[in-house]
């Protein structure tokens, strides 16, 4: 697949939206299943709202949740990167259309989940710094994102939207697959936050490299050993 | 959740400072001229490519308006000045003597990697003097001229207001019980200390008007104790407080010296230094003389005296402890545009903290990238988020999230805004929120 080819722009499926024609669309990657650590497929049905699940996309060093909004409707608008310019995020896929997925890294200043420790979650049932329920935050500085509204800021000292992943479901057998993302300046410079912690835990190079195949997708809890309830 | 009535109330004293503590104010260098010192020669610079912005100071305030006002008008040619040649930051310094983090986590951190990764010049001299008609800022390493100067250079004691005149005993307290909020070698001497605290009393100080950060030395307190009912040792922590009490987070300090540290800590509220016996080890207040085995005399607090030196400080009638004569809003030099202060040196009654230098300085970097294409900009509010480890065994914090509001009638700041919040509640999140906290900011000032 030729990545750098803009296929959701020429689709139409952004102006199906009804505004921000101009938006830059999701860039598409290689579309990769979401699959269990034993290689079985994540279907739909399988994603609880309790907390976020983690999978690395569309780089193995770049961490996404997929989050189910449960009774939530998710929406589509035009959003701001400062390092990518304007998108539209996705819309929400699965039976519902309730199922979402964004680059887990605080757009603030750059938490993000790591298996000691993260300080950016999901809080599906509300908390102390983030206020009402089914929100994002971060306990580092308090950004908290709305993940139904394409994970824009809510409050807090972050001033963009956390990047989106695109999802596609096949209804024949409801298994999730990540399709695209926006993100590839933003990428770079949190590659140049982290290099020395990134080669340590990928090796060198590695957690620049394109996930292929399929990837691993597992609860937060099961990913991190520490998720601060903030 | 938290009780924000009871925050206004308590910690109130921080605001009160700059503005209701003026009557007694003592300051009268408001307008001593600066002094044109040249080094000479010019500094070994390039020549600038654009309008030239010098940063005083490779702290919080300066490393952060360097990087985004670079960010923000790629034009400005931007030079950072800063004596020191390796860093090592205040913040989360308690920490480390208890511990939890290692010194690696506060200065590990290159300012050359900072200059390199933000497109400016790191530039390792101390500052000597200023012609703010020449526009040159003089250092022991050349002359440099600016269009736009900011001076950040954090704060000086005051040794005078706790009743410490003589230069014998204000030297031993320097270099014997340091207060531990401004060089990183008060930082490894503390370390020591309460690393090798075998017994006995140790006393934490806490000083009147507006210290740089308001809870640390509660919270080093805390960690103190935490260690000593840890090991076992036969010994107590007392604090005592210039103030009649906790200046912020009262009611979680409170609940950790009293369910956490009982007869290991004690705490005495409206106790001021008056006097140090440093012979006999004996603090002298009013009404009281405190023994002690070791201390952390932490003396009140004033702008750095590179401020008095370079003729910019505020009048008594504005600050009451030797703060910068600075446009409330837009952080200038009263009457002077191209000369800025911020930082723990501005006579704002903000806290004196990490968290609020970095967002000032966020807003500093728009308002110079604004005026350097003749523009001016709407004042926004800094933003105050501070952790307090209370517990090291486990690592318990809690927090204050704070934002300030600007009285245009008065041209001051007058208080905090409705939406602060404190989290009294001590929990092992935010103490864990409190290391990513840290590393928020390093990045945020060291990196791209």
């Amino acid at each position: 697949m030729d990545r750098r080819c803009f296929t959701q722009w020429c689709s139409g499926a952004v102006l199906a939206q009804g505004f921000a024609s101009w938006a830059a669309p999701i860039e598409d990657y290689a579309s990769i299943p979401l699959v269990h650590p034993d290689g079985a497929p994540i279907k739909a049905s399988e994603v609880g709202t309790d907390e976020a699940m983690v999978f690395a996309y569309p780089l193995k060093g770049i961490p996404c949740y997929l989050i189910n909004l449960g009774d939530r409707e998710p929406t589509t608008q035009t959003l701001t990167s400062p390092d990518d310019g304007d998108y539209t995020n996705p819309p929400g896929v699965g039976p519902k259309g309730n199922l979402v997925a964004f680059v887990a890294i605080c757009t603030h200043q750059l938490s993000y989940p790591t298996p000691v420790a993260s300080y950016l979650r999901y809080a599906a049932g509300g908390s102390e710094l983030g206020g009402g329920p089914g929100r994002i935050v971060c306990c580092a500085h308090g950004s908290v994102y709305d993940p139904a509204q394409g994970a824009a800021r809510i409050s807090g000292p972050t001033q963009n939207p956390l990047m989106p992943v695109r999802l596609s479901h096949d209804t024949a057998t409801d298994q999730l697959s990540a399709t695209g993302a926006v993100g590839r300046k933003f990428f770079e410079r949190f590659f140049q936050n982290y290099k020395g912690e990134l080669i340590e835990r990928f090796g060198p190079g590695v957690y620049r490299q394109e996930v292929q195949g399929s990837t691993v997708t597992v609860p937060l809890s099961t990913y991190s050993r520490q998720v601060p309830a903030c | 959740m938290s009780d924000r009535r009871g925050f206004l109330k308590s910690s109130g004293l921080a605001l009160a400072a700059g503005a209701a503590g003026v009557a007694a104010g003592t300051s009268g260098c408001a307008t001593a001229a600066a002094p044109a010192v040249s080094s000479g020669r010019m500094a070994d610079l390039p020549k600038a490519k654009g309008p030239r912005l010098v940063v005083v100071g490779g702290g919080t305030s300066g490393l952060t308006i360097a990087k985004y006002a670079k960010k923000e008008f790629p034009k400005f040619d931007v030079v950072l000045v800063e004596k020191r040649d390796m860093y090592s930051s205040c913040f989360t310094s308690n920490l480390w003597y208890a511990g939890l983090i290692t010194l690696e986590n506060l200065a590990n951190h290159s300012f050359l990697d900072a200059a390199v990764n933000n497109h400016y010049v790191y530039f390792n001299a101390t500052v000597t003097g200023l012609d703010r008609a020449g526009k040159v800022l003089a250092t022991n390493e050349g002359d440099i001229k600016y269009d736009y100067l900011v001076i950040a250079p954090g704060i000086s004691y005051d040794y005078d207001k706790i009743g410490v005149t003589d230069v014998d005993t204000r030297t031993a307290l320097r270099q014997i019980y340091p207060g531990g909020f401004v060089s990183p070698t008060e930082h490894v001497t503390l370390n020591r200390k309460i690393r090798e605290f075998e017994g006995g009393v140790f006393i934490q100080t806490v000083p009147s008007g507006n210290y740089r950060c308001l809870p640390a030395p509660y919270e080093r307190a805390c960690l103190i104790a935490s260690l000593i009912k840890h090991n076992k040792i036969k010994g107590k922590v007392v604090i005592l407080d210039a103030n009649p009490e906790v200046t912020i987070k009262a009611k979680g300090f409170h609940a950790a010296f009293d369910e956490l540290y009982k007869g290991i800590l004690e705490y005495k509220p409206g106790v001021a230094v008056k006097g140090v016996d440093v012979a006999k080890r004996t603090i002298e207040t009013d009404f009281d003389s405190y023994q002690f085995d070791d201390a952390a005399i932490y003396p009140n607090v004033r702008a750095s005296t590179l401020i008095e030196q370079l003729g910019l400080l505020a009048p008594s009638t504005k600050s009451n402890q030797k703060e910068a004569n600075i446009d409330t809003r837009f952080y200038n030099i009263i009457g002077d545009t191209s000369v800025y202060v911020t930082g723990d040196s501005r006579p704002h009654p903000y806290s004196k903290s990490a968290n609020t230098s970095n967002t000032e300085a966020h807003y500093v970097a728009k308002v110079l990238a604004a005026r350097a294409q003749g523009k001016e900009i709407a004042w926004s509010t800094p933003e105050t988020i501070c952790y307090s480890v209370v517990n090291a065994f486990p690592m318990q914090a809690i927090s204050v999230k704070a934002h300030y509001v600007y009285d245009a009638g008065k041209d001051a700041i007058t208080g905090f805004s409705p939406d602060t919040k404190v989290f009294d509640n001590r929990d092992a999140a935010k103490g864990q929120a409190t290391l990513e906290w840290a590393k928020g900011l390093y990045r945020d000032m060291f990196n791209a």
